[in-house]
């Protein structure tokens, strides 16, 4: 063996031992790329907060080694990078700022939307507090502002930390478009969920542990809750497909293992006295699950669809 | 369809024809109880004391050994407990403790050292006793063991429904992420790996801190946090899964008046038992014995 053969296999090994060290290709030009991005995104030192200095990255594969399991609900969105600061300050415990990158505002958009279930703190493009922790987004990002040991201070120090966080971040996103296509009459802004894979379904709203509708990462679903003292609570699913063939291929798998007695119209009254129905339309399946009455369910499905065909 | 592959769905729910763990994540109700036989039951221990956290929220390690004795005697059916323990693990055994180091909630160290105290005394001399969790495939005792105890807290886990003693098997593979699809519906196959199989003991879930609901990037949130103040205790883990799932639901209900999904089902307990035969989750075929303080206990 030569010289320098021998050099480049020593290389190789050292590059594979490394690899199976770290269970990914550590800092990719891209990564190394977006992490000073996201370095820059905010300033080092936020009122008497100072950043320790030692900013952590994790993405798509390595984010389990921080948050556990827990990592899969971001890459089940298009998340790509993760930056965890601690802001220091003498005498009070940590805030510890995690900012991920989820690739486009609707997947921050989307992940925010996981849950709402606490106070609108007027935070980014959409906010949630309670227990301490802030989670908002803006742009293409979300981010939770948080300290492990809560004190007397510590609301006021998260929001203002949070806030300039928001403010950092200068480019604003849009959300999914299909929250156009929604019936707007009892729609609870708040619990519109966003999502492509069939556990997010799931969490929200049980339909089946297995994935009879087809989602998937090119799927874009969501779930929306209507609600009124005389009708109870309503929910509407609305599906995108990539294309009418998978769409219908969604459409019919679900009727398949959902309602197999269903007739033509695909509307059947469920076990609890309530209304299922379900319609494709081009790329989109529409499902309203729970309504009081075979007609509501058709009168949502039939605006849905209208709205589709106005192209909002 | 066989009954492996069944599909199931919210409508088999509402229609009550499923009764299983599943059924527990959702609180949409059980079926008519059908007669089951007491033989086919299996037993799983409940163990309160109301003193076992002081005011600052320690644990006191006494009352916790006594917790753990009361519950493995009952288990053992021996009024003594050094004679039950006995039955578990002999003097020649390699014993490794499986723990669980997350952060937030681990397995107690008390108990940790409660559970040891019991096996040396068992005539498991010190050097083949470890207590591991992250390092198991690097530890010399686990790797050698003979036998395992399986000790660590109950809560709510993101992509699996609940953390339990199923779950907690996870780090005796090298890569668990491949056992995160499906919410995790294949993690009682690693109770197969030669590793473990067979070894399991006795399982302990740690309930004298619970966690039923989870927010935020790590799932955690302190509000969420239950002092349930008992050890639930049993030779079969989906049987303790399926209990605990139960108890976590139960416990969200009281906190928000309501039951609030878990953010995905803990079907795996349920594949635990239909399809890798670990257990039994059917909640009608399990017998829970309470014993101790039982104010507020739900179950």
């Amino acid at each position: 063996m030569d010289i320098k053969r021998g050099i480049w296999l020593f290389l190789a090994f050292l590059f594979s031992v490394k690899l199976l060290i770290t269970g990914t290709f550590v800092f990719s030009a891209d990564r190394d790329g977006k992490s000073m991005e996201m370095k820059k995104l905010f300033p080092l030192k936020i009122g008497s907060y100072q950043s320790d200095g030692k900013d952590e990255f994790y993405d798509r594969q390595t984010a389990f080694r921080y948050m556990d399991g827990a990592a899969e609900l971001y890459r089940s969105y298009g998340f790509k990078l993760l930056m965890v600061r601690r802001y220091a300050k003498a005498d009070h415990p940590p805030i510890i700022v995690e900012t991920f990158d989820m690739g486009s505002s609707e997947d921050a958009f989307g992940v925010f939307s996981y849950e709402t279930g606490d106070e609108e703190v007027g935070i980014g493009q959409g906010s949630d507090f309670g227990g301490g922790l802030l989670r908002f987004w803006k742009g293409k990002f979300f981010i939770n502002v948080y300290v492990e040991q809560e004190a007397p201070s510590t609301k006021g120090d998260i929001l203002d930390l949070g806030r300039t966080v928001a403010d950092s971040i200068k480019q604003e996103g849009k959300k999914p478009k299909l929250i156009n296509l929604l019936p707007n009459e009892n729609l609870i802004e708040r619990n519109i969920r966003y999502f492509h894979h069939h556990q997010s379904l799931n969490y929200h709203y049980f339909v089946s542990h297995q994935n009879i509708l087809r989602l998937g990462e090119r799927t874009h679903a969501l779930l929306s809750t209507y609600a009124s003292q005389t009708e109870g609570k309503i929910f509407l699913l609305l599906i995108q497909y990539p294309s009418k063939t998978l769409a219908a291929g969604g459409f019919q798998s679900f009727i398949k293992a959902y309602m197999p007695e269903s007739s033509t119209s695909k509307t059947i009254k469920t076990e609890n006295g309530r209304w299922t129905t379900a319609q494709f339309h081009q790329k989109h399946v529409i499902v309203i699950f729970d309504a009081p009455s075979k007609e509501k369910g058709e009168v949502l499905t039939q605006t849905t669809i209208k709205n589709l065909r106005e192209g909002k | 369809m066989n009954k492996k592959n069944r599909m199931i769905t919210r409508r088999d729910f509402i229609r009550g024809t499923v009764y299983t763990t599943l059924a527990t994540s959702l609180g949409l109700g059980f079926s008519n109880e059908k007669d089951i036989r007491a033989e086919e039951k299996v037993k799983v221990v409940l163990v309160r004391d109301e003193k076992v956290l002081d005011e600052q929220g320690r644990i006191h390690p006494e009352i916790l050994q006594k917790m753990l004795d009361q519950g493995v005697s009952s288990l053992m059916e021996e009024e003594n407990p050094l004679q039950a323990w006995k039955k578990l693990v002999r003097p020649t055994d390699i014993v490794g403790i499986k723990s669980n180091a997350w952060n937030p909630l681990p397995t107690p160290k008390e108990l940790e050292a409660a559970i040891e105290k019991r096996v040396l005394e068992g005539g498991v001399s010190k050097k083949n006793i470890s207590v591991d969790d992250r390092g198991v495939l690097d530890n010399k005792v686990f790797l050698s063991s003979t036998a395992l105890i399986n000790a660590r807290p109950l809560r709510i886990h993101h992509w699996s429904g609940i953390g339990g003693c199923i779950k907690n098997y996870i780090m005796f593979t090298s890569t668990p992420w491949l056992y995160h699809p499906d919410a995790c519906a294949s993690l009682a196959s690693i109770w197969s790996k030669p590793m473990v199989k067979g070894k399991t003991r006795l399982n302990i879930l740690s309930v004298i801190r619970t966690q039923f609901y989870g927010r935020g990037a790590h799932s955690f949130d302190r509000r969420f946090i239950s002092d349930y103040k008992g050890l639930l205790i049993g030779k079969d883990p989906v049987a303790l899964d399926a209990i605990g799932a139960r108890l976590l639901q139960l416990q969200r209900v009281a906190h928000f008046g309501e039951d609030r999904p878990l953010d995905t089902t803990p079907h795996h307990i349920f594949v635990a038992d239909e399809k890798y035969k670990l257990g039994v989750s059917d909640l009608r075929r399990i017998e829970l014995v309470k014993l101790g303080w039982m104010e507020g206990a739900l179950i």
